[in-house]
């Protein structure tokens, strides 16, 4: 599914880089028009967009790399951004600017089947003609094998995401001997795989889209492939990795567009990333245009200087974010839903917003459904003047006066509660805001941070008995159920185990069947689902398991030479859409 | 002779072997650090977890743990990183050493000079205001702390004053392979060794002059002042000479702590991949194989480096080689 997202370890920027010589290289001006064209044409390289802004090399940095590039077993998303152009699943999603909530569309095949068998039942037809960066030609062969693939490598998500392909429950218990042999069934004459599911899946067309299904030849290695990236049939492949200096990528040379939505040609000839700068670091490398793009956020403390001194170098991207406190429903005083409720009536957003960089790139969050996520209805049950069975249109102002109130009513004022929180800057300062807020109802509150990389295991596992924990959630794909279903739901929660994304421990079987009916109706009517949706996120509100913050935006920095329109939703950035000047060329 | 040597190497042992105990322990008794939710991924399957459990060999005996990680680091050398299966631990750590030494090296050299003329001039002046103004002087260099001087030299060489004729040859940060470009190479770590050797040159400097003020006091510097040598030839030759011995001791035991990864913050600071940085990134990424390779490579160097100072002893200081 989806990945937490401790603040830290929010995104990071990249770069591209250089061109210029072209225009020295053509012999002066007096070139008759005819001969420019063609040295234009001759030039370009094979699969790449005709276009004058075709060429040069993007440098792009982070400071450090994403691990494997398996992209059937990376999560990290780094390496997802990167690889978005050097693979395809059967479908995809769009890699062009648009709101949030747009479904998957066809990749490799040529359009989304309709469902059959009640929605158990979906026949592909595969694009003819599309090659690996060797040259062979995608079958349906490579498409089971890839199916088979995620068991065998212990993708991540072939658990949550894959394994109700007929087979693959007991792919996933023996890896070694899965063949999904009832589940997805390659026919090399009609061009098409066929897929059967154990039960109706609203999301399966997204799941396929998301990396960890992306086709590979039949003969990769059914492990771990490291540092060696499988082929893949995007417009780059990678040409070389060091996982502690860079990466390089270049063109793949058997790319023909076949979709500008799904897998549009790339601009750049070369992208090149560096690993090793500091974010601090490459947001001044950037403004002295020795890179093009970092991974990484702009940090809140550059923020002001980059505002005002290149605005017009600066990019807010949207993202599907929601960083909230999971309450533990099951340890005092959080197992008392007023307490809950209390707290998320207490806690000022304004705070949280300020420490995250102001409203310009964070907005308050009263529900754990981003805006601008399927499902996401306007809305707020915890503010002055309003509850949960009369929400405002968005927050306001904390209610103290009510919160103090259902404390009194719990009988648990000065109990002590620990908040464990991400040891970062900004999360640190929104824990003591909690801190301050529950002191302030009569507990005894105190802040634990933690390195960040251990956090988010350590606040799932129950054993820690954490009451409070500060985390973050971002979408694999657009849906409601990434952030519903996956943190609240009971199947979630695995006691004693690091990994129980449901953090609060929260088990309602009305609500489970609620997003259960949610995901069947998405299934024929997208519209009424989002409407269910939407009811299921203001009933989990109601029983306030987690205090929701706020969702923020990417501040994403650009050299003076980059532009295009190269941001979407999921993706964030899709480098093959970025542009680059040529020296002496106009912004 | 040999005898020496197998003390030597026997104490090796035992250090490492103590060391890596440690690092082993203290990492797995740490609550939340089991890595093997982290290995399969967030909200991987209950099955998932198992199978990596188990690939990883983390369901087996902690002794039979320690012992594969061993196996693995020191005689089949194919130890991988947790974050990544196709990262080598041991392969990557040869690779960022000679950016480590690259960076020792050259701040050695500035450190070492600086830092002998220093205290040399201000033990020359002593009691005027030379002298005070180069202890001051020494006073503010140890007590800056390299990341903050790091920072503020990259501010100053990157962002404020990148752009006019004193810094516009300052190369992005990062490292140059000296067989790429020597040239590119020295302009890449010139700022970063300034900043390495800028606590070390006040440090070294004070602990000569206090030698060279002790000494000076001794026999045989009387001696020689009494057979009519020039007082700068007293103070080179027989006063600095003796006074070499704390300062070459202490240089044993920082420039192999250098080496072995001890300049991590400047190297993080100018990024460049060496050692101390791959060692900031194990330790923020709680990376068990790098960590352990990176602890036991520095602990290494700095043993090493033990052995190595006992045997310079010898030619500085006659009355340790006569045994006297």
């Amino acid at each position: 599914m989806r990945c937490g997202v401790p603040r830290s370890l929010r995104r990071r920027p990249v770069q591209l880089s250089g061109w210029a010589p072209l225009k020295a290289l053509l012999p002066v001006a007096c070139l008759p028009l005819f001969l420019g064209a063609s040295l234009h044409a001759a030039a370009l390289a094979p699969g790449a967009p005709d276009s004058p802004e075709t060429g040069g090399t993007l440098r792009l940095t982070a400071s450090s790399s994403g691990g494997t590039l398996d992209p059937q077993i990376s999560y990290v998303h780094i390496t997802y951004q990167m690889e978005a152009i050097v693979y395809d699943g059967l479908t995809t999603f769009a890699k062009t600017p648009g709101p949030m909530d747009r479904h998957a569309i066809p990749d490799l095949v040529e359009a989304l089947p309709a469902p059959e068998d009640g929605g158990k039942t979906y026949v592909f037809h595969l694009r003819h003609g599309i090659r690996f960066s060797n040259g062979r030609e995608v079958t349906p062969d490579d498409v089971a094998a890839s199916m088979r693939r995620i068991f065998r490598a212990n993708s991540p998500t072939a658990g949550p995401y894959y394994s109700h392909i007929v087979g693959g429950t007991e792919c996933l218990h023996d890896a070694e001997h899965c063949t999904l042999s009832g589940g997805v069934i390659p026919d090399d004459t009609a061009w098409t795989i066929t897929f059967h599911l154990t039960h109706p899946d609203s999301e399966f067309f997204d799941r396929l889209a998301f990396q960890h299904a992306s086709i590979l030849p039949a003969d990769t290695p059914p492990h771990d492939t490291g540092n060696t990236a499988p082929l893949g049939t995007g417009p780059y492949r990678i040409a070389s990795y060091e996982p502690n200096s860079g990466l390089v990528m270049e063109r793949n040379p058997y790319f023909r567009q076949w979709d500008a939505e799904a897998q549009p040609a790339g601009y750049p000839d070369e992208i090149r990333y560096a690993f090793g700068l500091d974010p601090e670091a490459a947001v001044t490398a950037i403004e002295n245009n020795q890179y093009d793009w970092m991974l990484e956020n702009v940090p809140l403390d550059r923020q002001a200087e980059i505002g005002s001194r290149f605005s017009d170098r600066v990019r807010l991207i949207d993202q599907m974010v929601i960083y909230y406190a999971a309450l533990n429903v099951n340890l005092p005083p959080f197992n008392d839903v007023r307490v809950r409720q209390a707290l998320n009536y207490a806690l000022n957003r304004k705070a949280v917003v300020i420490y995250n960089g102001g409203p310009a790139v964070s907005l308050a969050a009263c529900q754990m459904l981003p805006t601008g996520a399927p499902g996401f209805e306007p809305g707020c049950a915890y503010t002055k003047g309003a509850s949960p069975e009369h929400p405002a249109p968005e927050w306001k102002e904390p209610d103290l006066a009510l919160a103090k109130k259902l404390v009194a009513e719990s009988g648990t004022a000065g109990q002590k509660v620990v908040i464990v929180t991400p040891q970062s800057g900004g999360s640190d300062a929104i824990a003591n805001e909690i801190r301050s807020t529950l002191t302030d109802l009569g507990y005894v509150a105190s802040v634990r941070p933690i390195t960040p990389v251990i956090e988010f295991s350590y606040i799932q596992n129950s054993d820690n008995n954490v009451q409070v924990g500060l985390t973050g959630w971002s979408a694999d794909y657009p849906s409601a159920s990434s952030f519903l279903q996956t943190l609240f739901s009971c199947a979630t929660f695995i006691p004693h185990s690091d990994n129980s994304i449901n953090a609060s421990q929260f088990c309602d079987h009305k609500f489970d069947a609620l997003m259960d009916r949610a995901a069947e109706v998405s299934l024929t009517d997208r519209k009424a689902g989002d409407a269910l949706w939407a009811e299921a996120s203001r009933a989990l509100m109601a029983q306030a398991p987690a205090v929701p913050l706020d969702q923020t935006r990417r501040v994403a920095l650009m050299s003076s030479r980059l532009h295009g329109a190269f941001d979407t939703p999921i993706y964030e950035a899709i480098f093959s859409q970025m542009k680059l000047r040529r020296a002496g060329d106009q912004p | 002779m040999l005898k020496s040597l197998l003390q030597r190497l026997g104490q090796t042992v035992f250090v490492l072997f103590g060391i890596s105990v440690m690092v082993f322990l203290v990492f797995f008794a740490t609550p939340g650090a089991d890595p093997t939710a982290r290995i399969a991924g967030k909200n991987a399957s209950p099955a998932t977890i198992a199978k990596v459990r188990q690939e990883y060999g983390f369901d087996r005996p902690l002794p039979v743990q320690y012992a594969t990680m061993m196996k693995k680091l020191f005689i089949t050398q194919d130890l991988t990183s947790y974050a990544n299966r196709g990262e080598k631990v041991v392969p990557e750590i040869i690779k960022a050493a000679p950016v480590t030494l690259s960076l020792a090296t050259g701040g050695a050299v500035i450190w070492v000079v600086v830092s002998i003329l220093m205290g040399t001039v201000a033990a020359a002046f002593r009691g005027t205001w030379v002298d005070r103004t180069l202890m001051a002087i020494g006073l503010v260099g140890v007590s800056i702390p390299v990341f903050w001087l790091g920072q503020v030299a990259n501010l100053i060489t990157q962002a404020r004053y990148h752009d006019t004729w004193l810094f516009s040859w300052v190369p992005p940060l990062g490292y140059v392979p000296f067989s790429e470009s020597p040239v590119g190479w020295f302009k890449a770590l010139l700022i970063s060794w300034c900043t390495l050797s800028v606590l070390f040159i006040g440090v070294y400097a004070r602990v000569l002059r206090s030698d060279l003020v002790t000494v000076s006091g001794e026999d045989f510097m009387r001696t020689a002042r009494a057979k009519g040598l020039s007082p700068s030839r007293v103070l080179l030759v027989h006063g600095l000479r003796t006074s070499m011995i704390t300062f070459v001791s202490l240089f044993g035991m920082d420039f192999a702590q250098l080496i072995g990864g001890g300049a991590l913050l400047t190297e993080v600071v100018f990024g460049l991949q060496g050692v101390g940085r791959l060692t900031y990134q194990a330790l923020s990424s709680l990376d068990l194989p790098f960590i352990m390779a990176s602890v036991m490579y520095s602990a290494v160097f700095v043993v090493l480096a033990n052995a190595l100072v006992d045997v310079v002893y010898l030619f500085l200081d006659p009355r340790v080689r006569d045994g006297r």
